[in-house]
């Protein structure tokens, strides 16, 4: 896999890397957005499919509320709710 | 000024269809305090964190600037507002199953769902107001003032939505 290339902010930083633990990959993006986080699951049926993909700022307004957003969105999965419950231990971030 | 957490969802007009068309106009137009979902064509949802004075004025105004980068964009809804009982037990920190014993088995009436089905709907401002009324649990200010706000904005659209049914052949 390739090596992705670092947030320069460190709270989005650790919800980049929190979110590539959980099993979201990071693809390109241009202009303001440093990049954009794919779901794993990809399921259409968990918030009509709306947050599989969310796109990641350069430098947004807040970075810590940015980051506190992201960690939200990758928790708010309903698949990953799932398979913590199944298997305990994994997926955890 | 206070922060106020919200979600808001539109369908995008023809000719959006790339997220590198339209996310750098979000930007723009002062959508920065959001993180943008695009992971269906055709639409976006946006997860706010906004400074307002209210939270009326936290919502109208995001509202405002989608529509400023994205012209033609209609909104299908605002939340936190309907919410079933994961949502809430999400909000409250509570397991699904304590939240069911509130809903159904406990001493004081909960209030009633907005749509009773397979999965049931509230508005997330009623139950708030109930947590208050009849547990020991504080709901946040901001979180009972955005609810309330979302469920004004939603009845706008879903007032339009209605004019549009009753215009159907």
């Amino acid at each position: 896999m390739a090596i992705r290339p670092r947030h320069p902010n460190k709270e989005i930083e650790a919800a980049v890397e929190y979110a590539t633990r959980c099993g979201w990959r990071r693809a390109k993006a241009t202009g303001h957005a440093w990049g954009r986080l794919l779901c794993p699951w990809n399921d259409k049926e968990c918030r009509c499919g709306t947050f599989c993909q969310i796109s990641i700022w350069s430098t947004p307004k807040n970075p810590e509320n940015h980051a506190r957003q992201i960690v939200r969105l990758i928790d708010g999965c309903a698949r990953l709710t799932e398979v913590r419950a199944e298997k305990p231990g994994e997926y955890n971030g | 000024m206070d922060n106020f957490d919200f979600v808001l969802n539109f369908t995008l007009p023809p000719g959006f269809d790339s997220p590198d068309a339209f996310v750098d106009a979000l930007f723009e137009a002062g959508c920065d305090d959001a993180t943008v979902g695009v992971g269906l064509h055709g639409m976006i949802g946006l997860d706010f964190t906004r400074s307002a004075a209210s939270a009326e004025d936290a919502l109208r105004s995001a509202v405002r600037d989608v529509l400023r980068a994205i012209p033609g964009a209609i909104l299908v809804q605002a939340g936190p507002d309907l919410v079933g009982l994961t949502d809430m037990a999400e909000i409250f920190g509570f397991s699904r199953q304590n939240m069911r014993k509130y809903a159904v088995g406990g001493k004081a009436a909960f209030p009633q769902p907005t749509y009773l089905g397979e999965t049931s709907l509230w508005h997330l401002a009623e139950i708030v107001a109930w947590m208050r009324e009849n547990t020991s649990v504080r709901p946040r200010d901001d979180i009972f003032e955005v609810s309330k706000a979302a469920a004004k904005i939603n009845f706008e659209t879903e007032q339009r939505r209605v004019g549009r049914i009753l215009a159907l052949a």
